[in-house]
């Protein structure tokens, strides 16, 4: 009982510091790892962005992996969630799994859809896992969660602006087969829009 | 009353209905919030509906105050918020009543004529589920059975 009292606590500082991060970002103080990555809080981003090859766990069997390792090779969506997130995350994986609709042929053309969570010590591989099934997500949609040391450094590349309801933005990053953040959409953007821009990439 | 059913009926072209009563129609809006019954909306960019259950009003908004209503992430609404007065994102003083309460739900215009953020769904929603949530919402804690 003491445990899951003290994990919850520590959850909620790691859950504090994203929504502080971004507030941060929200109001214009810009962090220095985002400065000259984008004029705007969405569209090109130019030069792109190298993803930073970090720890994380993936849904289901929590297997380590490397996040640049995942990237590498396909196009890729990406956007924040956390398991716990009543609010604006169900409107995301419900986007997500309209996207995998509308690309029938996704494995085909080496595109996928990732999920990263924002709460690394509640969201478990198995918690993680029974999420993506509540989307119906297929293969080429997979989710995964940070090490907790690593979330700042996430927020300021993928997770600027936030949602009026929530601690993270709901913007969708696009990064290209180099690993390399390349665009990124507005708050909640459509399925069709998504789809598009990942056939061009 | 009757000025309300008057607002919501005016200028549509629908078949008449028998009234419900007020106790009916608290019920129905509870469930329509809660998401017992589907309400159906879109983030407003999109061209397709989301599935119901992930536009439902508990999603996000507690209804009432009280020591045992849940946290609200976004406005919590209570009697108070939607039909007193006050200003609004620095506006002048505005109040809802049930026909701005149903422009925000179906065009995302707030009394004060402001768009509210692209997070909040626009609903496709009938006069009728409209009045039912206004009055669960209105009634909440306020009144026990919307009476």
């Amino acid at each position: 009982m003491k445990k899951a009292a003290a994990d919850l606590a520590r959850r909620r500082v790691c859950l504090g510091a994203a929504a502080a991060c971004a507030a941060a970002l929200g109001s214009g103080v810009a962090p220095r790892a985002r400065a000259g990555l984008v004029a705007a809080d969405h569209g090109r981003v130019d030069p792109p962005v190298p993803v930073p090859d970090l720890p994380v766990r993936r849904a289901g069997d929590g297997a380590p992996a490397g996040l640049a390792a995942l990237l590498r090779g396909r196009a890729t969506a990406l956007h924040l969630m956390f398991t716990g997130c009543s609010s604006v995350c169900p409107i995301e994986g419900a986007i997500f799994e309209r996207v995998q609709a509308l690309l029938p042929d996704q494995q085909a053309r080496g595109i996928q859809l990732m999920s990263l969570s924002i709460d690394p010590l509640g969201d478990t591989p198995r918690a993680m896992r029974a999420w993506l099934e509540r989307f119906n997500a297929r293969q080429g949609w997979i989710a995964v969660a940070p090490q907790r040391k690593d979330l700042d450094r996430l927020l300021d590349l993928f997770g600027a602006g936030r949602n009026a309801v929530d601690s993270h933005a709901t913007q969708v990053n696009i990064i290209d087969r180099r690993g390399e953040l390349v665009f990124r959409t507005p708050q909640l953007p459509s399925a069709d829009a998504i789809a598009n821009i990942l056939r061009r990439v | 009353m009757i000025g309300m059913w008057m607002l919501s009926t005016a200028g549509q072209a629908q078949p008449a209905a028998p009234a419900a009563s007020p106790q009916e129609q608290y019920a129905r809006g509870r469930a329509l919030f809660s998401g017992t019954a589907d309400l159906h909306g879109r983030i407003y960019t999109h061209v397709t509906d989301m599935p119901p259950r992930v536009v439902r009003c508990s999603n996000c908004h507690a209804v009432a105050d009280g020591p045992d209503v849940p946290r609200s992430l976004a406005p919590r609404l209570t009697h108070d918020l939607l039909v007193r007065p006050q200003a609004r994102r620095g506006g002048p003083p505005s109040n809802y009543d049930l026909a701005r309460f149903c422009s925000l739900l179906r065009r995302g215009v707030d009394p004060a004529f402001v768009l509210i953020s692209v997070e909040m769904p626009r609903y496709r929603i009938d006069d009728a589920s409209c009045q039912a949530l206004w009055r669960y919402l209105t009634g909440a804690g306020h009144e026990e059975s919307g009476r």
